[in-house]
C-alpha cells in the first residue's frame, strides 16, 4: 500500500463531511430565512442582497476565495477585528472551510427555495392571516410545508457542493494534513503528487457519497405526496 | 351594525412608484349594508375583489374609513389599520385555498386559536353538520370534488365565528346543480349568523337570486346599490343595464315631449318611441334600453288596433339558437338599427321565421328604460 489509510483517506473523508454538514446545516436555516425574505417581503437593498447572495455562482471560485481572504485575513476589515479581540486567527482552519463552503453552496440553496416558496399559493397564507395566523406562524406551517421539496432539494444541492468545494477552499483553507486537506485537495495533491492508487480510492469513495446522497433523496422525496 | 365601506385605492404600473405619477387604475368605493347579503356584482377587473382584500386587510386603501359592526377596520385620519389576524373575518377564496397539507379536519379547525381541544371537537361537529360533509374529515383536499372543497372551505371560514364573511367568486368554478345547491345554503347561512356576508359574481342569475342588495361596479367605482329588482329593472346607466342584461342601447335620443299624458316621447333618430313617464325633461339627452325578452316579434300582415304604439317594421338579419329559446336579429326599416329579440322555440316554429322573413317588432312602453 503506497498510502496510509488513517492520513491519506479517512482524514479528509472526515473532514470533508465534517466541513459540508456543517456548511449544509447554516445555508440551510440561512437560506430559508433569506429565500423567505426574498420571495414575499418588499424591502429596500432587496436587488443588492439579491444581487451579493448570487454573485458566488457566477465568479471563479479562485475569486471568491480572494475575496474571503482578504476580509478574513489578519489585515482584513473582520480577520483583524477577529484577532484583536480574540487572538485567533481564522485563516488555513476547518472552519474558515465551512465558510468557504457557505458562501460558495448558499446561492443554489436560495435560487431553488425563492422559486419554492414563490411557488406557493399566496392565498394559503391570506386565508392563514385571516383565521388569526401571524405571518412567522404561517410562514413555518404553511409556506415553508408546502415548499419543503424545494427547500430539501436546495439543502442538497448546496451539500453536493460543499463536498465537490475546491477552489475557494483551497485558497483560504490550504492544504495542510491533518487539519484542512479535503477529499476533493487530496484528490488534486495525489495526482500531482503521482500516487494514482492514492487519487483512485479517493475519487471512488467521493463518487459513491454522492450517489448515495442522491439515492436518498429520491427515495424522501418520492415518499411526499405534497 | 353591518357595514360601511368608503375608500380609495390607487394603483400604479411600475409596482408602486407612484412619485409624480398618475395611477393607471383607481378604485374608489362607498356603499353601506347591514346584516344582509350583499353581492359585489361587476365584470372582472372591475374592483369587486379589491374590496374585499381592503376590507380583510390584505392589501392597504390610500384614503377612507372601513367599519364593521362597529369595529374600525381601517380609518386613514386616524391612522387604524388592524392587521388582518385582528379583524374577525371569514373569505373564501374561488379556488377554495384549502391546505394541501392538512386533512378536512386540521382545515376547518386550523382557525380556532386558544380553543380547548373539546370545544374545537365539538365545533368541527358542528361545521360538518352544517355544510352536510360528515365523514370526510380524514380526507385530504386532494380527496374531495370541487363542491365538497368549497363546504369545507366554507366551515374553514366559518368555525371561528366570524364578524363579517368575504366570498370571493366561490362557487364559479362548480357545475350548476352543485351551485344553486350552494346558493341556498348560503342564504341560509346568512340568515341563521345574522352577519353581513358580502359576495362576488359577474354572474347576473346568481346576483338576482342571492342578493339582498346588489352593489353594481364598473371601471373601480360603485354605479348603482339597491335591491335586485331596482338594479334589474331600474338600471341607473348604461353600464348597469349593459351588467345586467340590456342588451338592446341606443344612444343620442333626446326627450321630445313629457308634458301631458302618463307617456313620454322620445326621439331617436327618425324614431319616436313612448315610454312611460320619467322625471326627466324635454330637450334632454338620454339613451334608451330594452331587454331582448321583453320584446314581442308580430307577423308583418298583424294589423295594429289604435291603442297600439312602438311597432317597427324590420327584417331577420341573423337566429342565434340558445337552446331553450332563440335571440333573433332584425334590423329595422327605420335607420337600420338592429335589435336583438328573445323568444320562445314555440313562437319562433309559429311564425316560420328566418334570415331576410320581413316582422314586426313591439316595444311596451313600460319595458323601455331610460337613462343618461
Amino acid at each position: 500500500m503506497k498510502y496510509n489509510m488513517l492520513d491519506q483517506v479517512w482524514f479528509p473523508l472526515y473532514i470533508t463531511l465534517k466541513i459540508s454538514l456543517v456548511s449544509s446545516l447554516i445555508v440551510a436555516i440561512l437560506g430559508t430565512v433569506i429565500s423567505y425574505l426574498l420571495a414575499r417581503r418588499e424591502f429596500m437593498g432587496k436587488w443588492l442582497i439579491d444581487s451579493l447572495v448570487t454573485l458566488p455562482m457566477i465568479l471563479p471560485p479562485t475569486v471568491t476565495g480572494y475575496m474571503l481572504v482578504v476580509l478574513l485575513g489578519k489585515r482584513g476589515i473582520i480577520g483583524q477585528t477577529l484577532f484583536n479581540l480574540t487572538g485567533i486567527s481564522i485563516l488555513f482552519t476547518w472552519q474558515v472551510a465551512v465558510i468557504a463552503a457557505f458562501v460558495v453552496s448558499l446561492p443554489l440553496m436560495v435560487k431553488t427555495t425563492t422559486s419554492a416558496i414563490e411557488a406557493v399559493d399566496r392565498e394559503l397564507e391570506y386565508v392563514a392571516y385571516t383565521l388569526g395566523k401571524s405571518e412567522l406562524e404561517t410562514a413555518l406551517f404553511i409556506t415553508l410545508p408546502l415548499a419543503k421539496k424545494g427547500i430539501l432539494a436546495g439543502i442538497i444541492l448546496s451539500f453536493a457542493r460543499a463536498v465537490g468545494e475546491f477552489g475557494a477552499t483551497l485558497m483560504v483553507a490550504g492544504n495542510i494534513p491533518g487539519r484542512t486537506n479535503t477529499m476533493a485537495i487530496s484528490i488534486y495533491s495525489a495526482f500531482q503528487g503521482g500516487n494514482s492508487e492514492l487519487a483512485n480510492t479517493l475519487v471512488i469513495i467521493l463518487v459513491l457519497i454522492s450517489l448515495l446522497s442522491m439515492a436518498i433523496t429520491t427515495k424522501l422525496v418520492n415518499r411526499w405526496k405534497l | 351594525m353591518g357595514i360601511k365601506v368608503d375608500f380609495r385605492k390607487r394603483f400604479y404600473k411600475d409596482n408602486g412608484k407612484k412619485k409624480g405619477k398618475e395611477p393607471s387604475f383607481t378604485v374608489d368605493v362607498n356603499f353601506e349594508a347591514g346584516n344582509e347579503l350583499v353581492v359585489l356584482f361587476g365584470q372582472s377587473g372591475s374592483g369587486k375583489t379589491t374590496t374585499l382584500r381592503c376590507i380583510a386587510g390584505l392589501e392597504k386603501p390610500n384614503g377612507g374609513k372601513i367599519k364593521v359592526n362597529e369595529k374600525v377596520y381601517f380609518d386613514c385620519h386616524k391612522r387604524i389599520e388592524l392587521p388582518p389576524q385582528q379583524r374577525s373575518l371569514g373569505y373564501v377564496f374561488q379556488n377554495y385555498a384549502l391546505f394541501p397539507h392538512m386533512d378536512v379536519k386540521k382545515n376547518i379547525t386550523y382557525g380556532l386559536n386558544g380553543w380547548k381541544e373539546d370545544e374545537k371537537e365539538k365545533r368541527l361537529k358542528e361545521m360538518l353538520q352544517l355544510l352536510h360533509i360528515e365523514g370526510l374529515e380524514d380526507h385530504y383536499p386532494a380527496q374531495l370534488s370541487g363542491g365538497q372543497k368549497q363546504r369545507v372551505a366554507l366551515a374553514r371560514a366559518l368555525a371561528p365565528k366570524p364578524d363579517i364573511l368575504l366570498l370571493d367568486e366561490p362557487f364559479s368554478a362548480l357545475d350548476i346543480i352543485v351551485r344553486m345547491k350552494l346558493r341556498e345554503k348560503i342564504k341560509q347561512i346568512q340568515k341563521d349568523l345574522n352577519i353581513p356576508v358580502l359576495f362576488i359574481t359577474h354572474n347576473h342569475v346568481e346576483a338576482f337570486t342571492l342578493a339582498d342588495k346588489v352593489v353594481v361596479y364598473h371601471e373601480g367605482r360603485v354605479q348603482q346599490v339597491g335591491t335586485p329588482e331596482e338594479v334589474f329593472y331600474n338600471p341607473k346607466n348604461r353600464h348597469v343595464a349593459e351588467l345586467v342584461g340590456v342588451n338592446n342601447i341606443f344612444d343620442n335620443a333626446e326627450i321630445v315631449d313629457c308634458g301631458n299624458s302618463d307617456n313620454t316621447v322620445i326621439r331617436s333618430g327618425n324614431m319616436n318611441i313612448i315610454a312611460r313617464r320619467t322625471h326627466h325633461k324635454n330637450g334632454e339627452k338620454v339613451a334608451w334600453g330594452v331587454r331582448p325578452e321583453n320584446l314581442y316579434l308580430l307577423a308583418p300582415h298583424k294589423k295594429a288596433d289604435e291603442n297600439t304604439v312602438n311597432i317597427f317594421k324590420g327584417t331577420v338579419t341573423t337566429v342565434v339558437n340558445k337552446g331553450t329559446s332563440k335571440v333573433v336579429a332584425v334590423e329595422l326599416d327605420i335607420d337600420k338599427k338592429t335589435i336583438l329579440v328573445e323568444i320562445s322555440n314555440r313562437i319562433f316554429e309559429e311564425m316560420e321565421l328566418q334570415p331576410r322573413s320581413e316582422c314586426l317588432v313591439k316595444i311596451e312602453p313600460d319595458d323601455l328604460l331610460i337613462f343618461v
